[in-house]
């Protein structure tokens, strides 16, 4: 029954039905079944086989989308179910477009997997000065701040921030994750950002490792 | 393959021209220059042939024939179309 | 033991791996562009004679005499002189002593003009500009002489252009409103490139090339193709090149089609062949390069993507190289050991009628 229910999961957040989603999860509680397990076991395993299908260019944005606001509304009610405080709620991320870079379908992309894995996200769009991003980091009280850049012209911006954060004597209290083609993990090391993803689900992946045991 | 060194301009053309493979395309060439493909490469060879046919040499030879009036002849050889060559020569008439 | 080999990774970092390190890598990463696109993997032949390429000990390497191509280009000229940008050597010197010096110092089987901002877009509103120039550069050039610059549905969409931005709609969850500004702006790249292209005709453009087409997506490559067969009929004389941005047509739209066969997640064998629909005389097949992964994986999956595409092919296939596509490694200047065992491997085994 609970595989059952875990398989019907995964099938709902693949096919983009927030209708079927939010029923399973519902059913799922009703069941008894665990919250966290719920989650772990049904919903995730079917975000990340979109989050691969995506990759490998067998599925598309608009189906992402879908299937991510499907993962959301799961997400809520399964949310509700815990005792206050003890949501799956996985972290609160600020994502930009560094400044003097346009280029912002990967950070979309990015920004539409954080928010089907349960993070918070304050997209602040393209082009985006350091100074705002900082702003909107201290604003929403974020966990972390992610960078993404398309240009070799513009990744120093990256440097830049890391940078603002020391002098603003804010660089310990955010993790930064930097991404976008020109963007290695060399280049995060050598600029002290705390991680580099590859790419959407990288960057996921990443995150939750980086707030592990916050 | 070298441009105007050796006959990358001429495999060139007819890729364009004729949306030849690589294949075809050097086998077509070298016929119609009289030469094996292993020589389309060969650029002593290229040098003194480019120069006889007027068709442009990477060397500035006085008086040899570059730019459009080298695209003219490489048209005739070829027995392609080039878009810069006709609207010359319609101009010219 | 086995002495270990001087390689790269993809984002150009040396590195020493053993010879089983990068059989291993070969292996996987002709898996991996095999598993992807539905292309038959890499044959146990062809990969150990890629593995000899890559731990070749030399310095640089070739293909044998007579196994030369051709090598199309998209904007050298203008690196000439263009800065970092660009990737440009910030010469002072104008678009004809570029576009010839390119041809006759450096040898090259085509020659290109662009706009600084390289896509149709602008060029538009400068047009009679790229013309003259065009025209009077063409009067000096011998090489095969094209105009290149990029579809860039991108540029379409709000702020740069009119269009609401599909970016903005999708994460709002209006799907419908989102393909609808794709298919807007669509409409009008093709207005815009159609009009540029039939003004390059007029004055003998000897071939444009739509470089780097589909960067905004499936509704991109959908313009893209539709302008090539308008501009094959009404200007038959002028060759098309065009130049892919990535390995698989991505899905922004997701429904768009040409001659009803769908875009979105077209690998480069499937891409050819609605090129070739269209009229294209060249297509060029784009592979990216992963940073995190060696210049053996990089160039292995690179070649098993270039020999479906050459395979299934009626028209020459000219495999993009250079900075972070074609295994070449995902840096400002390309190490020129792995850029030679990338394109001696591209052509070698994956068949490549041009770079």
């Amino acid at each position: 029954m609970t595989q059952t229910t875990f398989e019907e999961a995964a099938r709902s957040i693949l096919s983009g039905d927030a209708d079927a989603a939010a029923a399973i999860a519902k059913q799922g509680l009703e069941q008894g079944i665990d919250p966290l397990r719920l989650i772990n076991e049904g919903f995730i395993p079917g975000i990340n086989e979109v989050g691969d299908q995506f990759g490998a260019g067998r599925l598309f944005i608009p189906q992402l989308m879908l299937s991510a606001r499907a993962m959301e509304q799961a997400t809520e009610i399964i949310n509700a179910a815990f005792p206050q405080q003890e949501g799956i709620a996985q972290g609160k991320i600020v994502i930009a477009t560094v400044e003097g870079d346009v280029h912002d379908i990967g950070k979309t992309i990015v920004a539409t997997l954080f928010k089907a894995n349960g993070f918070e996200v304050i997209d602040l769009g393209r082009d985006v000065p350091t100074a705002r991003i900082i702003e909107a980091a201290e604003t929403n009280n974020v966990d972390i701040i992610g960078t993404s850049t398309l240009l070799t012209t513009t990744m120093t911006v990256q440097k830049d921030l890391e940078e603002a954060l020391k002098e603003a004597g804010l660089r310990d209290k955010y993790k930064t994750i930097v991404g976008g083609a020109p963007v290695t993990k060399r280049w995060a090391d050598r600029i002290g950002a705390d991680a580099y993803a590859n790419d959407a689900l990288d960057g996921v992946r990443v995150a939750k490792e980086l707030l592990k045991g916050r | 393959m070298g441009g105007i060194r050796t006959t990358g301009d001429l495999v060139a053309w007819m890729q364009l021209a004729r949306k030849m493979k690589i294949a075809e395309a050097k086998q077509y060439v070298a016929d119609k220059l009289g030469i094996e493909v292993s020589t389309l490469t060969d650029e002593e060879e290229m040098r003194r042939l480019r120069e006889e046919l007027g068709i442009g040499t990477i060397i500035s030879v006085s008086g040899s024939p570059k730019g459009i009036l080298a695209k003219i002849r490489i048209s005739e050889l070829l027995g392609i179309p080039i878009n810069s060559v006709e609207l010359f020569k319609s101009q010219l008439s | 033991m086995s002495a270990k080999i001087r390689t790269r990774m993809g984002d150009g970092e040396l590195v020493a791996m053993s010879p089983s390190e990068i059989r291993e890598d070969i292996a996987v990463g002709t898996r991996d562009a095999a598993g992807k696109a539905g292309i038959p993997e890499l044959t146990d032949e062809e990969q150990e004679r890629l593995y000899e390429i890559i731990a070749d000990p030399s310095r640089i390497v070739s293909v044998a005499p007579g196994d030369e191509v051709i090598v199309t280009d998209d904007g050298v000229p203008g690196s000439l002189y263009c800065g970092q940008d660009d990737s440009g050597a910030g010469i002072p010197m104008s678009r004809g002593q570029a576009t010839l010096t390119y041809e006759r110092a450096c040898a090259a089987d085509t020659v290109s003009l662009g706009h600084s901002d390289y896509s149709f877009k602008p060029v538009k509103n400068v047009i009679s500009e790229e013309t003259n120039a065009y025209y009077n550069i063409s009067m000096g050039t011998t090489a095969p002489f094209i105009y290149g610059a990029q579809p860039n549905l991108g540029s379409y969409y709000q702020p740069d252009g009119p269009v609401r931005n599909p970016a903005d709609l999708l994460l709002g969850g209006d799907v419908k409103a989102a393909q609808e500004a794709q298919e807007e702006a669509a409409e009008k790249m093709r207005q815009d490139i159609l009009f540029c292209g039939r003004k390059l005709n007029d004055v003998g453009c000897e071939g444009l090339n739509l470089d780097t087409s589909a960067s905004g997506g499936d509704a991109d490559f959908m313009g893209t193709l539709q302008v090539v067969s308008e501009l094959k009929e009404e200007a038959p004389g002028m060759p098309v090149i065009v130049g892919a941005s990535g390995e698989f047509v991505l899905g922004m739209h997701g429904e768009v089609t040409f001659n009803d066969k769908q875009l979105a997640g077209m690998y480069p064998h499937d891409q050819v062949k609605v090129a070739e629909e269209a009229g294209v005389s060249i297509y060029g097949v784009a592979i990216g390069t992963s940073t995190n992964e060696s210049l053996a994986w990089n160039v292995a999956r690179s070649v098993t993507f270039t020999k479906a595409a050459v395979s299934a092919a009626n028209i020459p296939i000219h495999v993009n190289v250079g900075m972070g596509v074609g295994g070449v490694p995902m840096c400002e200047v390309p190490p020129v050991d792995a850029l030679t065992r990338a394109t001696k491997s591209l052509v070698e085994l994956g068949k490549a009628d041009g770079l």
